[in-house]
């Protein structure tokens, strides 16, 4: 990723604002921007979504593999989650092997939605030992305009629970759709002007400090939670975030409720 | 070129098999300004195929062995979504991919005014999102209109569009089918406005007459398609859709 | 952006369109001559200044011309010289023997560091766009308050308005000093809540100043900005 020079004046601006319980954008500190869920709108993909999220722009679609399970589990199907911020999504991504921001960002949904178990894997077993589905979500940044974790999130369960599994396409009985029991949700908040807003965007990202990223599942546990870029925090910080994030995280999932049956 | 004439690709009064005449293009959709970070962008949909393309600069060309004195470079990268073909590709290297790049941006750097701007580069980043045959022309196409939307000066927009031969036949705009079953593939870039061709390659078996049809079928349909990108430009800007 | 328009309805062109009437203008900008008549190489609006047929552009990158008025951001410094970032193609260099200060060898970053935004102005532009800017000047300085927006370099005019009109009832408003540089970035300083208002103003100028009824939104926005 190309370096970008932070405006120190965007930096004290941030702050100002900050101070005053203002943003730049004129979002109250736990308003987030608009959201545009679109679901099955790859011809390709088994699965798919884009979202538009303020100036983001994320497509995820989801495609199946037939492979031979794992020998430490043999009746267990497998999960992979990748994203590519390719330099189609903004000036600063240059072209080249995935960077380490891509590979973060493909990990961090990846845990939340493994770890929530909303996909059983030993209902992806086809033969113990010899076949099993590989479900495989791809991360397509189109548009880098802030708090990609989020968009990518919100579309890569949206994708999924939309997916219907090729069996015929792979000669292993009908297409059915693949069993999503939950709904992980992840919330982004990124220290702007001194303390903690939601959903930051470009302006707020460049010129803020650390960003903490917070699955939740439907019951409200937590299934992954990821502080990255420089900077620290507070315990009492966190707790503050937790209050928020549990009630976005249900907004953005009526949301994916009212797109997908 | 696979199957050269044994899978039946035509029906007996004629038409193709999704119903189309054999000089009929499949539709084409193009929306102008979808990647809001970009200095211009734009999303074509052509048949089931589905591309968007972003364009940045001109900026200073790094790394600097890559400068020319005199011109600005034009970067392409045409890229395939890993979920953009019925099965999955796998990201990274490809040769494919850097194959239509070079030759993608080469037409361009022939109609983007590239003496304006030495030692600069422009980007062009193509990205396929949906693969049914096609996908260098659908890419080309968003490309151009890509451009126009960034402001990048140019003598004309390029339009991608491709004719073939199917069971001895000329057909414009090979689908999926009749790209693997058919006998020949010719894709072009054509600017209409001039009747130049910026961009060209063929596959298969062609005999000197179906190729002077198929370049006919070409032409036409690039006219067509011209009017179709055009009309989204002026839609986008003139419509007054803020 | 006034009721009485000189011309018609504003043409819109896109690239390659061929351009039949206008035949007995000279092409200017964005206009290249060809057997076939004019022909634009830009999207944008036609204009026809004084015998002269161009292209206003709709979108562009900003390109240096000698003279600019720009707002730059340090980006590189080395013991004699600044990088600046000027939103053009290529960083302009700024010499420490055209810094407003007497600057020692080696001493350029204890005057202005990376981050740092700087009132410039375009001294020398080459054909490639590379520029060497100065700080020698009337108002040339450091920026050190307040606060920077950037808008697209086609939008200025529209900024301005007729007459700097439109600036000036932003400037009244918002009781802010505003510097429009012609690189697109706008310098507003002045109090937080006056910086609200201008930003917030400025917004609705270049999103919809291109419809009719502009002072009666931007009067809706100053009194908006004002609870």
């Amino acid at each position: 990723m190309a370096k970008q020079v932070v405006p120190q004046l965007l930096r004290q601006h941030l702050a100002n604002l900050a101070d005053d319980d203002e943003r730049i954008s004129g979002r109250g500190q736990w308003q987030g921007r608009d959201v545009v869920l679109e679901v099955d709108c790859l011809y390709n993909a088994d699965g798919s979504a884009k979202v538009v999220w303020g100036d983001t722009v994320v497509y995820v679609g989801v495609k199946f593999e037939l492979k031979e399970p794992y020998s430490d589990r043999p009746t267990s199907g497998s999960l992979m989650c990748g994203a590519d911020l390719r330099p189609v999504a903004h000036r600063k991504y240059e072209p080249g092997p995935p960077s380490p921001e891509s590979i973060e960002l493909g990990r961090v949904v990846d845990r939340g939605i493994r770890e929530s178990g909303c996909i059983d894997m030993n209902a992806l077993c086809i033969v113990p030992g010899e076949s099993a589905w590989m479900v495989i979500i791809d991360i397509h940044v189109i548009s880098d305009g802030g708090n990609i974790f989020d968009a990518a999130g919100l579309a890569a369960i949206a994708a999924l629970r939309n997916a219907t599994v090729p069996a015929s396409r792979y000669d292993v009985g009908e297409d059915y759709k693949l069993a999503v029991a939950l709904t992980p949700i992840i919330c982004t908040f990124t220290r702007v002007g001194g303390r903690y807003v939601y959903d930051a965007d470009e302006e707020e990202e460049l010129g803020g400090a650390e960003r903490l990223s917070i699955t939740l599942g439907d019951n409200g546990s937590m299934h992954s939670m990821q502080k990255g870029l420089k900077g620290t925090f507070t315990a009492a910080e966190l707790s503050e975030i937790l209050d928020v994030c549990k009630t976005r995280c249900s907004e953005l999932r009526d949301l994916v409720d009212s797109k997908v049956e | 070129m696979g199957g050269y004439g044994d899978v039946k690709l035509l029906n007996d009064d004629g038409s193709r098999l999704d119903g189309r005449a054999i000089d009929e293009s499949r539709p084409v959709e193009v929306k102008v300004g979808v990647i809001p970070v970009a200095d211009g962008s734009a999303w074509v949909k052509h048949g089931l195929n589905e591309a968007v393309c972003a364009v940045y600069g001109p900026m200073e060309a790094h790394p600097r062995k890559i400068q020319l004195q005199d011109q600005a470079v034009i970067d392409v990268r045409y890229n395939m979504a890993p979920f953009s073909t019925s099965d999955r590709i796998r990201p990274g290297f490809n040769r494919r991919s850097r194959e239509i790049s070079k030759v993608t941006a080469e037409a361009f750097a022939s109609t983007v005014m590239v003496e304006r701007y030495p030692r600069s580069k422009i980007r062009i980043e193509i990205e396929i999102l949906s693969a049914e045959a096609g996908t260098r022309c659908v890419g080309i196409t968003a490309a151009s209109v890509a451009l126009a939307d960034a402001g990048i000066p140019m003598r004309g927009m390029i339009v991608g569009v491709a004719s073939g031969k199917i069971e001895d036949t000329v057909v414009l705009d090979l689908d999926k089918a009749e790209d693997n079953y058919g006998q020949a593939d010719l894709p072009m870039g054509i600017m209409p406005t001039t009747g130049e061709i910026a961009f060209m390659q063929m596959d298969g078996d062609l005999s000197m007459d179906e190729l002077q049809q198929a370049i006919d079928y070409n032409f036409t349909a690039a006219a067509e398609i011209h009017d179709i990108m055009e009309a989204a430009l002026r839609a986008h800007y003139d419509g007054g859709d803020e | 952006m006034k009721g009485n328009e000189t011309d018609a309805e504003p043409r819109l062109v896109v690239p390659g369109e061929v351009i039949l009437d206008h035949a007995n203008l000279n092409p200017g900008c964005g206009i290249i001559n060809s057997a076939d008549g004019h022909i634009a190489t830009r999207l944008g609006t036609l204009k026809d200044n004084e015998g002269t047929l161009h292209v206003q552009p709709i979108n562009a990158t900003y390109m240096p011309r000698s003279g600019d008025l720009v707002i730059g951001y340090v980006e590189a410094v080395q013991s004699n010289l600044w990088f600046l970032d000027v939103a053009g193609p290529f960083n302009a260099l700024l010499p420490m023997s055209l810094a407003p200060w007497k600057v020692e060898f080696g001493d350029a970053r204890n005057h202005m560091d990376v981050g740092e935004a700087v009132l410039a102005r375009a001294q020398e532009v080459d054909e490639s766009h590379s520029v060497v800017c100065t700080m020698k000047g009337v108002g040339l300085r450091k920026i050190s308050q307040g606060h920077i927006v950037n808008i697209p370099v086609q939008q200025i005019p529209n900024l301005r308005g007729e007459n700097g009109a439109i600036i000036q009832s932003i400037k009244e408003a918002s009781d802010c000093r505003i510097i429009v540089a012609e690189n697109g970035r706008v310098w507003i300083d002045g109090d937080s809540a006056g910086i609200r208002v201008a930003a917030q103003a400025i917004k609705v100028v270049t999103s919809t100043g291109h419809r009719p009824g502009l002072e009666s939104r931007l009067a809706a926005s100053f009194a908006g900005g004002e609870v």
